[in-house]
């Protein structure tokens, strides 16, 4: 009798198995896995944006969702777009904890039916965990700080994400080499100490940092040290107090105050130099450090005009997510001028976005290459000043 | 000599042999570094190993008392340095024209401690009284989970009301970023703050050997951690006694929270998890219920994490030590200073 009823159930679980795999071959859901699903646009239009609100990233996550929410507000705003409203549905990716909360996140996007396409993810680890689930449903993605070289190269990572990730920041082909000359052209620095934060960000543009530095006969120690650790201390102890510059492409910048702090605590005046990853002004301002970043034109009306809605924190690792916000927004806008859009619409027309300067945070114009790449900008270097502000340097 | 004295002398004795062996390596054959990154690194553990100290007599004693791991601890430690981040923000923060150089960094550093013990202390009696009270008499996994809710409980509480943003007292800034060097200007670097904070967590530590030893509080912690119903019958209030305890603990945690943001610079509402699981350890390496234990322990873990971090790599300094934790465990069970439970057969 045990037996009979051991074989029927595996006989059901079987079916029910078979069932579901032919209904995942349904043709709806196939043309919904290729993102050629038509979606009823409505009045109001739905997009994501994934960023680290929460956990040890938190500080860049808030300011990306800020700056994405600023957006959506001002888009909102406008009378004429009363009828083409966007919301936004926010996934919280932990960047720092686990790339498996990225997956969820872009899961939980990827079966919205709402959801027309992405911004974010913040870290180019996060990308690379969430690109099988956001493509393989078809959704664009558009990133306002991943940064990592591989990403757009369609052949490093053995993932080709053409025409589906796009991103508002140069990449670190073009930080890395801006980084080594500064420090090796201005600074004028012999002994390097490179530090990176066992993150894929962090550890790439160290390579690409460290490689130039080399070619060019500078003496570079490589550490290394988790975004976990709260006392650098012993860290400390192993730097030479000859060392001209340490480098510190790390993404938490509370941790890089607190390296700082205990460094100069420890009797070390050593320059220290950190990535965009830390473009913080409101946290990391150890005075007389220097900072590379995305050139954020900082006289643009709507980037003062944040500034003054946020009690003077202009937030401005966050401002290349609001571009990322407006690339999106445009793109659905125009797909969904005929009141119905696909996913595969949104990402044709987020390739052919052409966005003013004038009308860019960033201060050039958002044009993309066919890799997903912008046409324009650079990095630019900064220094910190004893008052904790940002000044231009390079 | 009673059979545990000498057992915990001979545990000792090992230590000593084992810290004087790994000296005698790393000074003088030691291929890399030399006595001035060891002897760093040592001081550097001893501070860190300081703030584990003070945690982990929070557990130890709630343990004493009630046979309870009170996971929440970790948690009153985070309160305690948020407590602290309020009155230094009420100031107008470290670099507020208000906090003059010097002793004027000093007399706030003082009020951060006084609020934040104050503050904690009575965080911890109040977790006593609604969420372990009620459970005593429960079996001791009722109070176990009870503790883990109330360690969520605080966390998200101060996401929601501090959101989730690292927050800095800029600790140099407020005291100095002086200290002293010995050996000269390439020797041993001890910081200030990092003198202070030593020399207020063993006053502490000497202020609660004193009450434990000599205060009528300290008897009556005595004696209800020995037999809680006799206690009862002799006159002492059980429940007086253990809110005490949970008061003094948790003060305790609070100091320990004020000291790891002046060092370290980084308050934020998960701080409690990780330095309360290495209070945890100290006092379990220690010999949990054993204050003397949680000393030796706080400062044991500092040192090996120190060292680890500076001979390995951050990256294995946790594997290191609970690796030694695993260690002690199996040699000694009840911990370095810890004593043997006895069983009536």
């Amino acid at each position: 009798m045990k037996l009979r009823i051991t074989f029927a159930a595996v006989a059901a679980l079987s079916l029910v198995v078979v069932a579901a795999a032919f209904a995942g071959s349904d043709g709806k859901a196939a043309k919904a896995a290729r993102g050629s699903a038509a979606i009823a646009c409505g009045t109001t239009r739905t997009i994501g944006v994934a960023a680290p609100i929460t956990g040890p990233a938190a500080s860049i996550g808030q300011q990306q969702l800020r700056w994405a929410q600023y957006y959506v507000k001002r888009w909102n705003a406008v009378k004429a777009n009363a009828k083409q409203k966007i919301a936004i549905v926010q996934g919280d990716t932990q960047l720092g904890v686990d790339t498996a909360f990225a997956v969820k996140v872009a899961q939980s996007f990827a079966s919205n039916a709402k959801v027309l396409g992405v911004v974010g993810p913040a870290g180019s680890q996060e990308v690379v965990a969430s690109t099988s689930a956001l493509q393989g449903k078809g959704l664009g993605f558009v990133s306002g700080s991943a940064t990592r070289v591989s990403l757009t190269d369609g052949h490093t990572d053995g993932v080709n994400r053409q025409g589906f990730f796009f991103r508002t920041v140069p990449n670190d082909n073009v930080q890395g080499p801006t980084v080594a000359n500064y420090i090796r052209l201005k600074l004028k620095a012999q002994r390097v100490v490179v530090i990176d934060d066992q993150e894929a960000y962090s550890q790439g543009l160290s390579d690409t940092v460290q490689a130039a530095l080399k070619a060019k006969g500078i003496s570079v120690t490589r550490e290394s040290v988790s975004q976990d650790t709260t006392d650098f201390s012993s860290l400390i102890a192993k730097i030479p107090g000859n060392t001209d510059v340490i480098y510190i492409p790390w993404q938490l910048s509370p941790r890089a105050q607190a390296f700082g702090q205990q460094l100069k605590g420890a009797g070390k005046n050593i320059t220290l130099f950190g990535s965009d990853g830390l473009f913080d002004p409101a946290t990391w301002k150890i005075s007389g450090s220097y900072d590379s970043f995305f050139p954020v034109d900082t006289n643009n009306p709507i980037v003062k005009a944040y500034v003054s809605a946020h009690n003077g924190d202009g937030e401005y690792f966050g401002a290349p997510t609001y571009a990322a916000t407006q690339v999106l927004v445009g793109a659905v806008t125009r797909a969904c001028a005929d009141g119905k859009a696909t996913r595969a619409e949104v990402r044709r027309q987020i390739a052919r976005t052409n966005i003013p300067a004038a009308q860019s945070v960033l201060g050039f114009r958002i044009v993309y290459q066919k890799n997903g790449e912008l046409r324009y900008g650079g990095f630019g270097v900064f220094q910190i000043q004893s008052d904790g502000t940002y000044k231009r340097v390079g | 000599m009673s059979q545990n004295l000498r057992q915990q002398l001979v545990n000792l004795t090992g230590l000593g042999i084992a810290l004087l062996g790994w000296t005698l390596y790393a000074v003088y054959l030691s291929p890399t570094q030399g006595w001035t990154f060891y002897f760093q690194l040592t001081v550097n553990g001893i501070i860190l190993g300081s703030v584990y100290a003070l945690i982990a007599l929070g557990y130890t004693m709630v343990y004493g008392i009630l046979k309870l791991l009170n996971f929440a601890h970790g948690d009153v430690f985070m309160v305690g340095a948020f407590i602290a981040l309020g009155v230094l923000n009420l100031i107008g923060g470290a670099f507020s024209p208000a906090i003059p150089a010097g002793a004027g960094g000093a007399l706030i550093v003082l009020c951060m401690f006084a609020a934040a013990m104050t503050g904690s202390g009575f965080l911890g009696v109040a977790i006593e009284r609604f969420a372990y009270r009620p459970l005593r008499n429960a079996p001791r996994i009722a109070p176990l989970i009870t503790a883990l809710g109330v360690a969520f409980f605080l966390e998200n509480s101060m996401l929601l009301l501090f959101g989730s943003k690292f927050r800095t007292y800029n600790g140099f800034d407020l005291v100095s970023y002086n200290g002293i060097h010995i050996g000269g200007d390439n020797g041993v670097f001890v910081q200030y703050l990092g003198l202070m904070v030593i020399v207020s967590a063993v006053a502490l530590m000497i202020g609660l050997i004193a009450l434990v030893r000599w205060t009528q509080l300290g008897r009556a912690m005595r004696a209800v951690s020995f037999d809680r119903e006799a206690a009862a019958m002799m006159g002492i209030d059980p429940d007086r006694v253990i809110a005490g305890t949970f008061f003094i603990g948790s003060a305790l945690a609070g100091a320990a929270g004020v000291m790891f943001g002046l060092l370290y610079s980084q308050i934020y509402h998960l701080m409690g998890f990780l330095a309360g699981l290495k209070g945890f350890t100290a006092a379990v390496v220690g010999g949990i219920g054993s204050i003397p234990g949680a000393m030796l322990g706080g400062l044991l873990v500092g040192l090996v994490e120190s060292w680890a971090k500076g001979y390995l790599s951050g990256n294995v300094s946790d594997l290191v030590v609970f690796g030694i934790l695993i260690g002690i465990m199996l040699v000694r069970p009840s911990g370095l200073l810890g004593t043997p439970a006895l069983q009536k057969v």
